[in-house]
């Protein structure tokens, strides 16, 4: 089953490149995922807010083009912005002016829709702890082999998230959320990224391994809307997520673009706010890793008649790992380095009996002996001697 | 009366013992009127497995019980049943040995009044003769250990059985007339729970009573008699809470115990009278309020005690009575203690006035007190007002059979001296009030 998992992954880009197949096979091993998920969560509600709900649905749309499924999307949009009342062209959510793209057509499926969007079902979804009632499209089934993609937008500040006007989601609870994720074997790596006003406060407290972190604005900044349509009457987007998706819309399945590409997504000049970005977690280098690791779910499969010989290239690609890499805490990326994770909890204290101390022994049964002498009399003593 | 009471003994330890075995036992032992946080058996266990674990059995809010209980428990935790009946069967021959001795004396004292011809003449039914008074204490010891509250309280393994069992030593030891013994157990007591302090006057009227010192504030030799029991009652407290710091090495005990009694931080419902008040109480008043009703328990010391100081046996009952209705975590094993003397008084009924209401009450609050506990917590549709209610009318009646006993206790006094049938001074029938 591995084996046939690695040989499709290593044709992909065998295709994408020359024939040269050793060459290509060496990256793949470089990324060690095997399935994508994407968590995409719009957290405010009322018509003001369209451009949160146009945000959530344009990265969607993206990344159901690039191929994740619905399946292994799972949708949150807090409300419902294409059936409101004051909008002027219902079922329709458009993230461009002049109503160019409707991103809400008749294949959105919502997972969690209106007040089903609060910071106890997300963490649920997140680290899985969901009642054994709900249906699977509202999971997030991914396993230790899976990349995810988990993009919010909202209203935040700095280091907190909104949900619906009356909760919040704090750095530290998203960090440790992640943690449990990453103890769980929930991911393999994710790419975190935050739409909000001081959005870079939120990945400032994670400290679990393999993730990688953008937001929109630095603390102290806020992020702003891009564009608002007249005919609507609210804003359509916010600045980063529109330029962010008109650089995915120049991505396509065999695309070889990598994350740094994806940092320089909206300068200071076109955002007004500072982007930031995190990646001191991230065990591989970002240059490495595909916007197609994230964003897509690539699936191609190419047959060769050649054999190639894995071993060695495992051994290479973890040297190249090694040498990049050195600087950082984390072990290479070996099975059993990942034995330190394996046991996540202490181990509980060993079950050491409890003595009294033997002071305390001896001076009770030394007072009870002298307040029984002292009632009966000394002449019980000679029992005892 | 030894096998009697041998035979009493075998049917109690057999119907606990069946019921041990029974479902019940784990009912029970989650009922808030039978365990309160100071005597849960859950607790007992939970602060031992702390201690396991290396860990301070008296962090947290757990573990509410002196050192001594750990010490105790950490080697008979297995035995725990043999435990809690062994106390309640050492509690029951404790009193039947005092009451027995305490109709000895009732008896000479009463056979020397009717030769000096203290009697009047009329009051010559009101005098006791050693016929009825000879099953008094088979029927204290099966008014203690067949009472439902003792063997609920029992199966629930509380703690209260190991404090009803030192009390009773004490009481045991003070009839005796040993005074280092009563002082000891006394600072035992006190050492489990603070409120038999109050026994403290009692117990120095008895003993000086006994030894024919005069109480008369006056003499020097009733002072130095206090002076000598103060300092053995003082002297072991200091010795047992010292010891018990030695226990665990810190002094963390002190508030977690006695911090815990008298500052009633923990408001779960019992059939006392904190809860209610405490969980409705402003911050600002919490204070004043704790303080007042913690006075409220050890006032009526001074009172009773001047008033009934040529009786200290009975105000040895009142004093307990008082302490189980007005102390901060009461159980129904504190209630079955001073139940338990209600035979030695028995000759009393002739001017008991409300024994048919008490009862009464007292049944049928003791049958609500799960109902309402049900509809409140279970099915929702009462609330903490009706259990509480409940609770007050337990409370009231208990006053109420205390008070009813000390009334009729205080009439028959004035009808020995001063004759049954009362005249005024034109000869009309009189009647006796107390006011």
């Amino acid at each position: 089953m591995k084996i046939l998992t690695f040989f499709s992954l290593f044709s992909t880009f065998l295709s994408a490149n020359s024939i040269n197949v050793e060459e290509n096979a060496g990256q793949f091993f470089s990324s060690g995922h095997t399935n994508n998920w994407a968590v995409l969560v719009c957290t405010s509600r009322f018509w003001f807010n369209y451009r949160h709900v146009a945000n959530t649905l344009s990265v969607y749309r993206s990344v159901k083009r690039l191929g994740i499924p619905d399946s292994h999307i799972v949708l949150m949009l807090a409300d419902d912005m294409a059936c409101n009342h004051r909008n002027p062209k219902p079922a329709t959510v458009f993230s461009h002016k002049n109503m160019e793209l409707n991103v809400y057509g008749d294949d959105v499926e919502v997972d969690y829709r209106g007040y089903e969007v609060t910071v106890e079902n997300f963490l649920r979804v997140l680290t899985g702890r969901l009642p054994p009632s709900t249906p699977r499209s509202k999971r997030l089934l991914s396993d230790d082999r899976s990349n995810i993609l988990i993009y919010l937008t909202g209203h935040g500040g700095n280091g907190f998230l909104k949900f619906q006007d009356s909760e919040e989601i704090s750095n530290v609870e998203l960090a440790d959320a992640f943690e449990q994720m990453w103890q769980k074997r929930r991911y393999n790596e994710l790419l975190f990224i935050i739409d909000t006003c001081q959005g870079a406060s939120m990945y400032e407290r994670f400290y679990s391994p393999n993730l990688m972190a953008l937001a929109s604005s630095q603390v102290g900044e806020d992020s702003l809307s891009h564009q608002p349509d007249l005919a609507i009457g609210v804003h359509l987007m916010d600045r980063y997520t529109f330029y962010l998706l008109e650089f995915l819309e120049d991505i396509h399945p065999a695309s070889k673009a990598n994350m740094k590409d994806l940092f320089k997504v909206c300068p200071k000049s076109q955002c007004v706010s500072t982007p930031g970005h995190r990646t001191d977690l991230f065990l591989r280098d970002p240059g490495s890793a595909l916007i197609t690791d994230f964003f897509g779910s690539v699936r191609k499969v190419e047959i060769t008649m050649e054999t190639i010989n894995l071993t060695d290239l495992i051994k290479e690609a973890e040297q190249k790992n090694i040498h990049t890499t050195a600087n950082l805490q984390f072990p290479p990326l070996h099975l059993s380095s990942f034995l330190p994770y394996l046991t996540p909890y202490p181990q509980k204290p060993k079950q050491k009996d409890w003595h009294p101390p033997d002071g305390f022994i001896l001076g009770l049964w030394t007072l009870i002996l002298l307040v029984f002498f002292k009632t009966y009399g000394i002449k019980h003593l000679k029992h005892i001697f | 009366m030894a096998a009697p009471l041998t035979l009493l003994l075998i049917v109690a330890v057999t119907i606990r013992a069946a019921l041990y075995r029974s479902s019940l036992a784990d009912l029970i032992s989650e009922r808030v009127e039978v365990v309160s946080p100071l005597t849960a058996w859950k607790r007992v266990v939970e602060g031992l497995a702390l201690l396991d674990l290396g860990v301070s059995p008296y962090s947290g809010d757990v573990f509410h019980e002196t050192p001594l209980i750990i010490y105790f428990f950490h080697f008979l935790v297995d035995y725990a049943e043999i435990t809690f009946m062994l106390a309640d069967v050492i509690t029951a021959v404790a009193l039947y040995m005092t009451v027995k001795d305490y109709n000895k004396q009732v008896f000479r004292k009463q056979k020397y009044a009717l030769e000096a011809d203290r009697y009047p003449l009329d009051c010559l039914e009101l005098i006791r003769s050693p016929k009825e008074m000879y099953y008094i204490p088979l029927k204290v010891a099966m008014f203690y250990l067949l009472n439902p509250f003792t063997i609920l309280s029992c199966v629930a393994k509380s703690t209260c059985g190991l404090n009803n069992a030192v009390i009773a030593l004490f009481i045991l030891s003070t009839i005796k007339g040993n005074v280092l013994l009563s002082a000891v157990f006394l600072s035992l007591a006190t050492y489990q729970s603070i409120y038999p302090l109050t026994l403290c006057a009692a117990a120095l009227l008895y003993l000086m009573q006994r030894q024919y010192i005069p109480v008369n504030y006056r003499r020097a030799s009733f002072w130095w008699f206090i002076a000598q029991y103060a300092f053995m009652y003082l002297g072991s407290l200091f010795v047992i809470v010292c010891l018990s710091f030695f226990l665990l090495g810190s002094w963390d005990y002190l508030p977690s115990v006695y911090g815990f009694i008298l500052s009633v931080p923990d408001l779960t419902p019992n059939i006392g009278l904190f809860w209610y008040f405490f969980a409705e109480m402003f911050e600002h008043f919490r204070l004043f309020f704790l303080c007042v009703f913690q006075i409220n328990v050890f006032f009526y010391t001074i009172p009773l005690s001047i008033k009934l100081k040529e009786h200290p046996v009975f105000l040895i009952f009142m004093q307990l009575a008082v302490i189980s209705i007005f102390k901060s975590y009461p159980t129904v094993g504190d209630i079955a203690l001073y139940l338990a003397f209600l035979p030695v008084w028995s000759h009393l009924h002739r001017f008991l006035r409300n024994i048919f209401l008490v009862s009464c009450v007292l049944l049928a609050c003791s049958a609500l007190f799960p109902v309402l506990w049900h509809l409140w917590i279970y099915a929702g549709s009462a609330n903490s007002n009706f259990y509480y209610a409940i609770t007050l009318l337990f409370n009231v009646a208990q006053i109420l059979l205390v008070s009813d006993y000390f009334y009729a206790f205080l009439r028959r006094e004035h009808h020995l001296t001063y004759g049954l049938y009362l005249k005024r001074k034109d000869g009309s029938e009189a009647t006796l009030v107390l006011k």
